[in-house]
């Protein structure tokens, strides 16, 4: 799972997004649905992409660019999609809902591309899919889970992760419920970030536990702009919840983090459903007080799921670095091109209407796990729980999966 | 009521580092009338500084100011000479704004260019070291932040009060023509006084990076309290911005530990527009010209 929203400037995108979604809206709503552009069934396999390679979205949209490129060499070198060469046109989107618009629109009727891949982030994901649609493309897309892509119901869009980014929690309510009863947490504590993204993972857990009978002694929402979270944290520890869960996405989770520890408020559990799955950025930001933080994923570097350590060293290989490093919008934007190898393998074929007429049934293994899909595109899964370990992000939970039992009660911070 | 002084705590030591931003921001406003919309920019490339010194040759964030600050003072003279000095006319005020707000831009531009947009923060051993003080946390960062702002704000008072410089700025301020006439350079008191205001940012940019998660965007956040902040000080008073930035400091904690973070900013304004009712000029705005 990945950040969707970014930066003081993403309210002034959203409202740009609202504008343009409505004025699509109403060209949709003017025009009758458009024919499908006769594209080539042979010669090599031309994909259009748009990615933020610049503005507030560029470095995911980065990291997404390497995932794409890196499936095509990796297919093209094992002799390309049914022994078509797969040739990506990247464009760039500068993090623009208008410019997406644009892109698709370009590629599809202009460029007469054979397949389109998503954008990054659901605020891109929502007027690009909408374009796909029209022309009746599939809309295979590793980066826009937000509740406003699936609301579209659209029947031509396939998110590539495990469930759609509010239920990015519910394996750590999983995990909490499983415990025996005279071992869970008696009290939570919830700060919910005030976006779409962050306060529904928290509050999707927060009526688990509350039906289960885990007493809510705080809980705060808290506006994008909040950039000191410890007077937040000085609430939260005045009330000593067992558990806090942090709704949060990067910078908030780091500050709620920051807080507790100059606050010397050590919780039992702790959850954040966002910033603290980034393998790079977490440490970089708390320094050594990882330890014992639980959150959740669908690829790290250290996944055991088949066919990761190859995704691994053949990225080490294109791009260097180090395998903790990598982002995990690259393994899932590889994912998407998993997907049309496998639909390739099983129908013979690589055409739109074919490939959202397969992925509608079956599950399909990628890097993030086992996909599935509803009518809609919202995939059927769920996430791993992932927790702090000696320095490592490791799975804790599902047991079936799990590199290690959770660490409970979280240790103490290194200060 | 250890929430409330644990809350009041906070607010004053968070105040205090916004006091010396909003101290250079509102003498560049006393002595050219510039609302500098880049001043928040000007932090945020403080702090990305103070990183780099940092990561790359180890230098401890609160030392690296002494580096960060004369660096920064010579782009704000800089910046007023080349971009803010040939403005003439009755619309240099207009013009000034989106000038500075170019700046801004243009740094952001640039940081974003130089270091991505990912979020990053300056780290050092003891950033989140706290002191149990009667049962009451304190931060050793916004402690010392606090006694630094305390420092570079006497030592403005020093410039602008003991030193020839200082009493040219004070003449310019209360009547740019009669200090003319009187042989202060203008030009040169506006450059020096940008410089200023650009080397509080800068001071300020360091602590900032310790205390929070920041990326080259961070400072649309921060333009934004902080002229709330000099706004409820009275515009040009240094004085002002100061209690103004412990009034929000203290009102935020309060209201984000005791009631809602939602209602937190939005106390601030309540207080803003009460203030501003009563005393349209601000808190310690100066009925006639001249009180910075």
């Amino acid at each position: 799972m990945q950040l969707h929203i970014h930066g003081p400037r993403s309210r002034r995108v959203r409202l740009l997004a609202s504008v343009s979604a409505l004025a699509l809206g109403a060209l949709t709503l003017a025009g009758c649905s458009a024919a499908s552009p006769t594209a080539s069934s042979s010669g090599p396999l031309k994909i259009g992409i748009s990615l933020s390679l610049t503005g507030d979205f560029s470095d995911s949209g980065k990291a997404a660019q390497r995932g794409y490129d890196l499936w095509a060499s990796v297919t093209n070198k094992a002799g390309g999609v049914l022994g078509r060469q797969v040739k990506l046109s990247i464009v760039d989107d500068a993090s623009s809902p208008d410019q997406v618009v644009t892109n698709y629109t370009n590629l599809i009727t202009q460029d007469k591309v054979d397949l389109v891949f998503g954008p990054y982030s659901s605020l891109l994901t929502v007027p690009a899919s909408r374009v796909a649609s029209r022309y009746h493309y599939a809309f295979i897309e590793p980066a826009g889970g937000g509740p406003s892509v699936f609301a579209q119901k659209l029947t031509n869009l396939f998110f590539v992760q495990p469930a759609p980014t509010t239920k990015g929690g519910d394996v750590f309510a999983n995990y909490i419920l499983s415990l025996p009863a005279n071992k869970r947490p008696k009290t939570a504590g919830y700060a919910k970030l005030d976006d779409p993204f962050s306060a529904p993972i928290a509050a999707s857990i927060q009526k688990r536990f509350e039906a289960a009978g885990i007493k809510t002694v705080y809980d705060q929402t808290y506006p994008a702009e909040t950039a000191d979270m410890t007077p937040i944290m000085s609430g939260m520890s005045a009330a000593n919840p067992d558990v806090v869960v942090g709704g949060s996405q990067e910078a908030d989770a780091f500050a709620q983090i920051k807080g507790m520890i100059q606050l010397k408020f050590n919780p039992k559990w702790l959850f954040e459903s966002n910033g603290a799955n980034s393998p790079g950025d977490f440490p970089a930001a708390v320094g050594a007080n990882t330890e014992g933080v639980f959150s959740s994923a669908d690829w790290y570097a250290d996944s055991t799921i088949a066919g990761s350590s190859k995704f691994i060293s053949d990225y080490v290989a294109k791009y260097g670095g180090d395998a903790q490093k990598i982002d995990p919008t690259s393994a899932e934007a590889y994912s998407a091109g998993m997907l049309l190898d496998q639909v390739a393998k099983k129908t013979g074929k690589i055409d739109n209407a074919t490939i959202i007429k397969t992925l509608h049934s079956g599950t399909w293994p990628t890097l993030v796990g086992n996909l599935s899909w509803d009518q809609y595109g919202a995939p059927k899964g769920a996430y791993l729980l992932i927790q702090w370990i000696n320095g490592k992000l490791t799975t804790v939970y599902p047991s079936a999966t799990a590199q290690h039992a959770p660490v409970a009660p979280k240790p103490h911070w290194a200060g | 009521m250890h929430s409330l002084i644990q809350a009041i705590i906070l607010g004053i030591l968070t105040g205090g580092v916004y006091a010396l931003m909003a101290s250079g921001q509102t003498l560049i406003f006393g002595i050219m009338k510039v609302v500098n919309l880049a001043q928040g920019a000007l932090v945020v490339l403080g702090a990305y500084l103070t990183y780099t010194l940092f990561t790359q040759l180890g230098i401890d964030p609160f030392l690296s100011i002494l580096i960060t600050t004369p660096l920064l003072f010579l782009v704000g003279v800089g910046v007023q000479y080349v971009l803010l000095r040939p403005l003439h006319g009755d619309d240099v005020a207009q013009l000034s704004l989106l000038v500075t707000f170019a700046i801004a831009l243009g740094v952001e531009g640039v940081l974003s260019f130089a270091y991505g947009s990912t979020l990053t923060n300056v780290q050092p051993a003891y950033a989140n070291f706290s002191w149990t003080i009667l049962g009451y946390q304190v931060s050793l960062v916004r402690f010392v932040a606090f006694l630094l702002s305390l420092v570079m704000l006497g030592l403005l008072y020093l410039i602008l009060q003991r030193t020839k410089f200082g009493r040219s700025v004070r003449a310019t301020v209360q009547n740019p023509m009669s200090a003319q006439l009187l042989g202060v350079n203008a030009n040169r008191v506006s450059a020096l006084g940008f410089g200023l205001g650009a080397a509080t940012a800068a001071a300020a940019g360091s602590v900032f990076g310790m205390l929070n998660s920041f990326n080259p965007g961070s400072h649309y956040d921060l333009i934004s309290r902080l002229l709330t902040i000099v706004v409820l000080g009275g515009l040009g008073s240094i004085g002002g911005s100061v209690v103004a930035a412990l009034v929000m400091g203290v009102a935020s904690s309060v209201v984000s530990a005791l009631a809602s973070p939602i209602w937190s900013d939005f106390t601030f304004f309540i207080v803003l527009l009460l203030v501003l009712l009563i005393r349209p000029r601000g808190l310690f705005g100066a009925r006639t010209r001249g009180a910075l």
